[in-house]
């Protein structure tokens, strides 16, 4: 199950964080957020010049906590997502599955030409078509 | 899904936008015009360069940007790419398109041209043709600027129409 969505702007503000769980811990879940930015500022500024795939939005697994698995992606204008999951056992061409499809929606939100660059994005049918995609991904993984 | 948009419809538009700036809302002031339609392509492309580099990989360098620019940004908005690029390798790049579409449509008031005779007033018409065309290429001036801020390249970008309907933008990358 994913409890945890953010979308983080090029200078690190923060564009849209989102959390799925019913108990109190958003609080937690942002800090576990606000971690995983090093996490990519050190994928970034140093690749492994082994990996083929040097440059793909895609950035995989950040980091595995306790409870949790983090994984990032970071478009070409900078902006990053980040996804907290609770599954632990969870496979990549999901979450790049997943990825995509939110980048989509993150697309269409952004071209609205009401909302402004670089602020929040409050689009309510935004936040709809993202919890689409996130029950979809529990259903996608279980099947 | 991909959505079309009506070329004639576009240039139109585009004409019109001038149009409404220039005798319009700015009459008097036509830097302040300019900048307004600059303003409204970078958002544009802005927007667009979020839409169109969705599936690619990262661009590794600024040059690598431009190539995308002169590629496959061009060929979305224009149906064709950029004939010719020229760079001098410190930050400026020539972007030249041999027929460009948004001016391919455009032409010069005949009796001003007609008029071989070099008298003070039909110059200075020369000069005013000139400077609305010039007019009309602040907006896609502002969709490379917007494209290239949104991909993290600051730059300025101009046009020069000196051979119509031939038109080079030029971008300067700031350090």
């Amino acid at each position: 199950m994913i409890v945890c969505l953010a979308v983080v702007g090029h200078e690190n503000n923060p564009l849209y964080i989102q959390s799925f769980t019913e108990s109190d811990d958003a609080l937690k879940l942002h800090h576990i957020v606000h971690c995983s930015l090093d996490v990519i500022d050190e994928r970034v500024n140093n690749p492994k010049k082994s990996s083929p795939t040097i440059n793909e939005a895609f950035l995989g697994l950040l980091y595995p906590t306790e409870n949790y698995k983090v994984y990032g992606y970071l478009t070409n204008t900078k902006v990053k997502f980040i996804l907290v999951t609770t599954d632990l056992d969870i496979r990549d061409a999901d979450v790049r599955n997943f990825f995509r499809k939110f980048h989509a929606a993150y697309v269409d939100a952004v071209s609205n030409p009401f909302h402004v660059p670089g602020k929040r994005i409050t689009s309510r049918t935004f936040g709809e078509r993202v919890s689409t995609i996130v029950k979809s991904f529990g259903l996608s993984s279980a099947s | 899904m991909v959505r079309e948009v009506s070329e004639s419809c576009v240039e139109s538009l585009l004409a019109e936008i001038v149009l409404s700036y220039c005798s319009g809302f700015y009459a008097n002031k036509p830097e302040l015009a300019a900048r307004r339609i600059e303003a409204i392509g970078f958002q544009v492309g802005h927007q667009l360069s979020e839409r169109y580099t969705m599936d690619r990989p990262r661009f590794t360098d600024n040059l690598e940007a431009i190539k995308f620019i002169c590629k496959d940004f061009w060929s979305e908005l224009f149906k064709k790419q950029i004939d010719n690029l020229k760079t001098n390798h410190r930050g400026t790049f020539v972007l030249q398109d041999n027929r460009f579409r948004w001016l391919a449509h455009m032409s010069i008031d005949p009796s001003v041209q007609a008029s071989g005779n070099i008298q003070d007033p039909s110059a200075m018409a020369e000069n005013k043709s000139a400077q609305a065309t010039g007019m009309h290429l602040y907006f896609p001036c502002g969709i490379i600027r917007g494209a290239l801020s949104n991909l993290g390249i600051e730059c300025a970008v101009s046009a020069d129409i000196s051979n119509l309907p031939a038109c080079s933008f030029v971008i300067r990358i700031k350090a």
